[in-house]
């Protein structure tokens, strides 16, 4: 009896964030994993189907294309940003004049809204009156003007819109990992004769690896998960060349008119690509676990 | 070695540093790259801004960078007739209670977690970082909007407040960090003079959160603010209740046929402000929460 007394107190000052965690974030996930197995419209009969969402999903031509292009705005936001906000944090870890100044400038992308911006971007890549191309324009570095927002060159639009919002952030993950590394090894790499590109690839990355795998596990996640800037930007299109899994989901639950595909929610159906999209990143995150781990034995 | 020979080696190591940029030309290229970098950066931020004073027609043609004619009106009619002074107000009034719901839920929840022995505390601790991980996108806002239809929310901003709010598993293990640099021999000598818990987490924890509090609430502050899809699901139907984000994308489909180009520039630039303004202020804090998350 006294011992659960004594550890009464706890559970209570915990009880407020478990309820809303309870109720707000594992409810619905459980109310999808029901659904995924019914065929349910969001009004009406819903009608138990048992796998038939999931024969639906192997055979889903749209959820194959839009894992696909998930991993290829993923893939391309990562490409550019991880080295580029390395490169960004070695060179700013350095004391010199203005370096507080460029660390606010380069970060200043993160703090705003990601959905802003990609109104702010539609209007800066339009292809006919869109600054970027009157700027490249006079420039010279193109002759035509480029439809950035078209089929072809869409996506590329949206990962780089993507890399514009996420360097400051990484670039300023990386410099706090880079604080932990002591100056001495790299002192006494410079008396041993080592220049900067040696001591950057024997000393920073491997004393960085640590917060390197922890940072890459977290960009991964965040850029498998990032649809919002892409629903404002192109809402998928043009004919589905930015779609990404995630915003595949959200049309299934809330249909956007204008984009083509049926107006009719398709709660069952949605819950089982949900599903599966978070299996997906699921399985993505623990083979990258996994790599990183073997890699860790190697060093 | 002998101490005074090493102390000489490090003083060559140090002295041969300080040119580690190379002299001239690899140093001026090294500065392009650097100040090229900012003005990538920045650019799009600066003609949003320049375009937030420039007519519709002017933004049409396009083919300017600063504004022939400074149409300052841009501002007053975006706020009254875009409504944006609504969506201004809806803003804030989620960002604010979703922030403070945030810290004292979560900073309960540390309290707790830190400094208190009770049954199922590693379960808690687990189910809050798998909150972080998994994920299965929009599908949760549709339970989420029944529930609130059956308390009767969902035609308040509270239900996007409570959903906001709900999501402080970063919250918790940012300030759970704060918490254990806080002595515990204070909340303890406070605990045997008789005090209550709740006292003891008032009037000693919170006050010496404060720094960890003033962060974390500039995070949830900056996630409540910027969020997009929560508050435009909840919020379709009902024009009166949206947000910044959701009005200035709900521009590019205007009531008039035409594209408002100024006032999506100038709604921009005010959707921009008040975080740009914090930042300003206080950019250290903000970039003292991203680094912080490493080490957590």
């Amino acid at each position: 009896m006294h011992q659960i007394k004594r550890k009464l107190p706890g559970f209570w000052f915990t009880l407020p964030s478990l309820t809303l965690t309870v109720v707000l974030g594992v409810y619905p996930i459980l109310w999808a994993m029901r659904f995924m197995f019914f065929d349910y419209q969001g009004f009406g009969a819903e009608r138990f189907v048992g796998f038939a969402n999931f024969d639906r999903l192997f055979s889903d031509r749209e959820f194959g294309t839009s894992v696909a292009n998930t991993f290829v705005y993923a893939g391309g936001k990562l490409a550019l940003t991880l080295p580029l906000s390395l490169l960004l944090a070695v060179l700013l870890n350095r004391a010199f004049r203005g370096r507080n100044l460029l660390r606010a400038i380069y970060f200043l992308p993160t703090i705003i809204s990601a959905s802003v911006m990609s109104i702010v971007f539609f209007i800066l890549f339009n292809s006919y009156n869109g600054v970027i191309n009157q700027f490249l324009l006079k420039l010279g570095v193109i002759d035509d003007s480029i439809a950035w927002l078209g089929p072809d060159k869409a996506m590329l639009t949206a990962i780089l819109i993507a890399v514009w919002g996420a360097v400051g952030n990484y670039m300023l993950l990386f410099i706090a990992g880079l604080q932990g590394i002591p100056a001495d090894v790299y002192e006494s790499a410079s008396l041993d004769g080592a220049n900067g590109a040696q001591k950057f690839w024997f000393i920073t990355i491997p004393m960085l690896g640590p917060v390197l795998q922890m940072v890459m596990m977290l960009a991964i996640i965040n850029s498998l998960k990032g649809y919002e800037s892409i629903m404002v930007l192109t809402e998928g299109g043009p004919i589905g060349k930015t779609e990404v899994m995630f915003l595949y989901v959200y049309k299934l639950f809330f249909p956007i008119s204008t984009s083509g595909s049926s107006d009719v929610q398709q709660i069952g159906y949605g819950s089982a690509v949900g599903f599966a999209t978070a299996v997906i990143v699921g399985v993505v995150t623990l083979v990258y676990f996994a790599a990183s781990k073997r890699l860790n034995r190697l060093y | 070695m002998t101490v005074k020979a090493y102390e000489l080696r490090r003083q060559v190591a140090r002295s041969t540093s300080k040119h580690r940029w190379g002299p001239g030309l690899g140093k001026l290229a090294l500065w392009a790259f650097l100040i090229g970098m900012a003005a990538a950066l920045l650019f799009p931020i600066v003609i949003a801004f320049l375009g937030s004073f420039k007519s519709n027609a002017e933004l049409t043609a396009g083919a300017t960078f600063l504004p022939s004619e400074w149409h300052f009106s841009n501002y007053g009619e975006v706020w009254e007739q875009a409504h944006f002074s609504t969506y201004t107000w809806n803003s804030a009034f989620i960002s604010v209670f979703s922030t403070i719901g945030t810290l004292l839920i979560a900073s309960l929840a540390a309290y707790a977690v830190d400094r208190m022995d009770f049954l199922g505390k590693k379960t808690y601790v687990i189910l809050q970082s798998a909150t972080m991980f998994i994920s299965i996108g929009a599908v949760v806002l549709r339970p989420q909007f029944e529930l609130m239809v059956n308390l009767g929310l969902h035609t308040s901003l509270w239900s996007v407040i409570l959903i906001l709010i709900s999501g402080h598993a970063s919250t918790f293990f940012i300030l759970l960090s704060f918490m254990k640099g806080i002595p515990k021999d204070l909340d303890e000598s406070a605990m045997i003079d008789g005090c209550s818990r709740l006292w003891t987490y008032s009037r000693i924890i919170l006050p010496l959160l404060a720094p960890g509090l003033g962060v974390a609430g500039l995070f949830a502050f900056r996630h409540a603010w910027n969020e997009y899809i929560l508050p435009l699901v909840f919020t379709m139907s009902q024009p009166n209740l949206q947000v910044l984000t959701v009005g200035l994308a709900g521009l590019r489909y205007g009531i008039s046929s035409a594209a408002q180009t100024h006032y999506m520039m100038a709604g921009a630039c005010l959707s921009i402000l008040p975080l740009l303004l914090a930042y300003v202020l206080a950019n250290k804090s903000f970039m003292q929460m991203t680094a912080g998350s490493v080490k957590g």
